[in-house]
């Protein structure tokens, strides 16, 4: 590796900032993002990291972006344009790799219905934002690009008929092809081949032909044995693309189909192939590794897979309420508005949860009277799901397995994540008040703004004019003085997004604009263009929910303070 | 923990423990082989392991009741949030009741099996042990391995491996030949799955970490706080001497320079020829409103906070700054980097030294922001398979002190002989120049 390979991004990107400026827009110096009404402070002179928030506080945005709205994950966008960054945590280099490893390809072994899409896009979405250029290939898309109508035979992996061996022969081969392009024409460091590879000799085939471009080849097998996790995943696979307008019955035994073709010609993987390989079996309830040597990227992306869990539930996000004078210093309570705002989301997230859980599985009496003293009236209170009431009622029964009673434990289960800060955390005081867990968590701390604190955007051109160009054309990696960039602030919440993942039911994330951006980049796969300016308004709610090729967003409206009336007056 | 003498558990079970405790997680160790001992059995021969021995067995059975009865109290009665319990808990049987009393209190244990039969690795655990066990304190070393793999023999006849098919319903994880192979079943908490990650990145190849701090900065000499100021004239002839001292420590050996992104920090390392990596993350602890202040103008400004930091510096956050408690959040990434990495040399500031620092040796937290770390001083640490070898070495090269004692304004070093923790360091054996 050269002496130019070793140096972080934040110094490779300023190098660079010649040929950068071409392709980014010097943007509208009188337009920023202005969340607060309040009137304009004069900031202090002093370096600090106060941040008085005043009406033309510097945001680390220069233009108003709403925030993408539905079917707009940018999961599947391609990564190989010449001047791609992505948001990314890692080091990266010169030759836009990371920093620790080479190229990998990780290839995707199992059956139909395995959560193989699911697997590829999710490894492609969060080593993306690690600062990985990965694309997933799809087999499955390539096919339903290709022709309108595939005969059956064409789903086996070893079809019947010449016409079958052939089709399957070219989809292969185009597959192969712009994998190949990708690692050597674009930079491509991690590709994620998915498709079925059940059998043993197109798996050595792979690892040869790959091995020798000096591609690493790691397989990840995916298993079922739970009728249950099966059962869902057929249905999953049902609704996918290759059957839109098939009635669901006829969907389904299209599908197993496809997995009845294929049964008898799958060779599992075993250590004596000698390839490298994770076995993941009923997603993640078991994880087994081999020949495990690739060391870094391997153990980054189990970690990952140990946490990723299937989601049942949503994440939300939602600014704090309002306080008088939006200073930071005070570390100040929440205004009669931002209180009225408070209760408004409290509200309006309740029904909403309220109202999925009694179309999942009808009322039950609500379990909230069991945690804590409970002034609110039922019906505002939380519906329990059947995960805690299980859990409850086999409490310290050694024949059964015990989930622990914290929080995000059960599948099913809702948690608020807020900030470290007084306003941030009393907006969630009412959640607190009907039984449900709320959390401060450190690493919610919004970006430092380092020597900007409190500066209008026009203050800081005038006062650090370099420093300003040089973010204007960079935004994401861009650190002015003793602040933090959106870069460094991905790097501290990484394990906040882990446990995003984790959890299956609903999260609320109350916090500032700036770590709204950062998980809300991760979760829609935002650039790192895009993401610095993503724009969180108070009167939107913003519900991410999943699905396996991609999350989609939908904005809520929180309705206006001023239609707030005290349901105990 | 489950497997054979010598494969490596206590190591795992204590770097896990030293691990959360930095965190802030309460964690503890309760080693079974301590419980025999105090119960009277001081120094027993392998015969002592024969699960035939009735008697002996009683007393070990006994000694693992006592473990998980005090690993119970402390759950309850401390807030215990991990505990380990280290033994080599090799039979199924065993495995069971320990599952049983766990599930019975409403708990679901992880099982972590280390299994091992790369005969290097085991003789080079048994010479640790050895050295550090006190069954063998004072006696023969040769005649202590003989006897200790005789004792692995006792436990080989009896051994039952956690099982694909009969452990299926445990949450477990298995390492074989350090984490060569693993197997991760039913991981049911993000603390766990990181406790699982953090162990896969352990390893137990020979290397060393050095520690420097920035050279005396203009801001060091005003006695300032914070800051990104140059280095001084002295501090600019510490970063001329670093090399040689680095290459007096390491020898020929490679290593990877992390600094911080301040440049006191660049400058200090911009005479070493190795590559060179600057993290944000190592960035001083920041000082919010007080940074660019001495410590006679925040007594004076904000007397208030001045005494509330004094009092519990470890969670005090200077408003609009950080805590030692925030450094060490924000440090974790870092620390996982290091377990993973060979030679490294870390060129930072006090505070963030301090944390790094208590996380190797493992000082606790009312003492790690009052240790004193000299400037023009580099650290060695030597990780070894049961705890960490340091020793420094002094530049030579005169620097102001920044040691501020509790209760006072004034920063030196003062005559007496202050704090236990303070000493921490200045006590550390030197290594010549």
């Amino acid at each position: 590796m050269s002496e130019e390979d070793q140096e972080p991004r934040g110094k490779r990107k300023k190098k660079k900032s010649g040929t950068k400026a071409r392709h980014l827009k010097i943007r509208e110096m009188s337009v920023f993002v202005s969340d607060e009404e309040s009137s304009l402070n004069e900031p202090t002179a002093r370096p600090g990291n106060h941040m008085a928030r005043t009406g033309k506080r510097w945001s680390g945005s220069g233009q108003v972006r709403s925030v993408k709205l539905s079917n707009t994950d940018g999961v599947h966008e391609s990564v190989e344009t010449e001047d791609y960054i992505s948001p990314g945590q890692l080091y990266s280099t010169e030759s836009g790799r990371l920093f620790h490893a080479g190229r990998i390809l990780i290839v995707l072994v199992g059956l139909p219905a395995t959560s193989k899409t699911l697997l590829s896009v999710a490894i492609t979405r969060y080593t993306r934002w690690l600062g990985v250029r990965t694309k997933s290939f799809h087999v499955s898309e390539y096919r339903r690009q290709m022709t309108d109508y595939v005969p059956d035979e064409y789903f086996s992996a070893v079809p019947q008929t010449k016409e079958g061996m052939e089709y399957r022969r070219k989809v292969m081969t185009i597959v192969h092809e712009d994998m190949v392009r990708f690692f050597n024409d674009t930079k491509g460091q991690l590709g994620v081949y998915d498709a079925l590879n059940i059998r043993s000799s197109e798996r050595r085939d792979i690892a040869d032909k790959f091995s020798s471009m000096n591609i690493k080849v790691l397989f990840i097998e995916s298993r079922m044995t739970d009728a249950e996790l099966i059962n869902r995943s057929i249905k999953m696979a049902a609704q996918s693309s290759d059957y839109y307008g098939l009635p669901k019955v006829e969907a389904r035994a299209e599908y197993m189909k496809r997995i009845s073709l294929n049964k008898p010609l799958y060779e599992s993987m075993s250590p004596e192939e000698g390839l490298s390989y994770v076995e993941y079996i009923n997603f993640g309830q078991e994880l087994r590794i081999y020949n495990n040597h690739y060391g870094y990227l391997t153990n980054k992306i189990v970690f990952f897979l140990m946490n990723l869990r299937e989601k049942k539930g949503c994440v939300y996000f939602a600014r704090c309420g309002t306080s008088d004078a939006d200073n930071y210093l005070n570390d100040e309570e929440l205004n009669e508005d931002g209180k009225k705002y408070s209760q408004m989301l409290t509200d309006l997230v309740v029904n909403r949860i309220n109202e999925r859980r009694r179309k999942t599985h009808g009322a039950i009496t609500p379990a909230s009277r069991k945690i804590s003293p409970v002034t609110e009236p039922l019906e505002f209170l939380l519906i329990p799901t059947q995960a805690s009431v299980e859990r409850e009622a086999f409490r310290g029964d050694h024949r059964i397995r015990q989930t622990p009673s914290w929080d995000g434990a059960d599948e099913d289960s809702f948690v608020v994540w807020t900030a470290p800060r007084k306003r941030t955390y009393d907006t969630a005081k009412f959640f607190e008040n009907r039984g449900i867990s709320v959390r401060q968590r450190s690493q919610l701390q919004q970006l430092n703004p380092g020597v900007v604190a409190d500066m209008s955007e026009e203050q800081i051109k005038a006062k650090y004019p370099m420093e300003y160009f040089e973010w204007s054309k960079d935004p994401y990696h861009h650190r002015f003085p003793r602040a933090e960039s959106y870069h460094d602030l991905a790097v501290r919440m990484e394990p906040l997004l882990l446990e995003m993942e984790r959890m299956q039911g609903d999260i609320l994330i109350i916090g500032h604009e700036s770590t709204l951006r950062v998980l809300y980049g991760y979760l829609m796969a935002c650039t790192c263009t895009e993401l610095p300016s993503l724009n969180f308004q108070r009167d939107k709610l913003i519900e991410i929910s999943f699905s396996p090729f991609q999350n989609k967003a939908t904005l809520i409206p929180i309705p206006p303070v001023t239609s707030y009336s005290s349901r105990q007056s | 923990m489950v497997g054979l003498p010598a494969r490596g558990k206590s190591f795992i079970a204590q770097k896990i423990v030293r691990y959360l405790s930095w965190l802030s997680i309460k964690a503890k160790c309760f080693n079974v082989g301590s419980y025999r001992r105090r119960a009277g059995s001081g120094h027993p021969n392998a015969e002592f392991f024969d699960f035939n021995n009735v008697q002996a067995f009683e007393i070990r059975q006994r000694a693992a009741e006592q473990a998980v009865t005090d690993m119970m109290k402390w759950y309850e009665e401390e807030n215990g949030v991990v505990a380990i319990i280290d033994g080599t808990n090799t039979t199924r049987e065993r495995r069971n009741w320990i599952l049983k009393y766990c599930r019975e209190h409403a708990i679901e244990p992880m099982f972590l099996e280390s299994w091992s039969d790369d005969m290097d690795m085991i003789l080079r655990n048994i010479s640790d042990v050895k050295k550090s066990s006190p069954d063998y304190e004072g006696i023969n070393p040769e005649l202590a391995t003989k006897d200790f793999l005789k004792r692995i023999s006792k436990y080989e006849k009896v051994y039952q491996p956690l099982d694909h098919e009969l452990d299926k319903n445990i949450t477990y994880v298995k390492l074989i030949n350090v984490a060569q192979e693993v197997i991760i079943n039913r991981i049911q908490t993000y603390l766990e799955s990181r406790v699982v990650f953090y162990v896969m990145n352990l390893h137990i190849r020979p290397r060393c970490i050095w520690l420097s701090r920035h050279g005396e900065s203009v801001y060091n000499v005003e006695k300032k706080i914070g800051g990104d100021s140059w280095l001084s004239e002295r501090g600019f002839r510490y970063s001329y001497k670093l090399p040689d001292l680095v290459k007096q420590s390491a020898g020929d050996a490679d290593l990877t320079i992390w600094t911080s992104t301040l440049v006191r920090t660049q400058q200090t390392a911009r005479e070493l020829p190795y590559k060179q990596l600057h993290w944000k993350a190592l960035d001083e602890l920041d000082a919010g409103v007080c940074d660019g202040m001495t410590y006679e103008e925040i007594e004076e400004k904000y007397p208030g906070d001045f005494k509330a930091r004094d009092e519990n510096k470890y969670e005090y956050r200077y408003p609009g700054g950080e805590s030692y408690r925030d450094v060490v959040i924000r440090l974790e990434p870092i620390i996982m980097e290091l377990e993973r990495q060979e030679n490294i040399l870390i060129v930072t500031h006090q505070a963030v030294l301090r944390c790094i620092y208590a996380y190797f040796m493992n000082v606790p937290q009312e003492e790690s922001p009052w240790m004193s770390i000299p400037l023009h001083t580099l650290i060695k640490l030597e990780p070894k398979a049961y705890g960490t070898k340091v020793t420094r070495i002094r530049a030579d090269v005169p620097a102001v002190s920044t040691y501020k004692e509790k209760g006072t304004s004034q920063v030196g070093e003062s005559t007496q002989d202050g704090t236990k923790s303070r000493n921490i360091l200045l006590n550390l054996p030197e290594s010549s120049n």
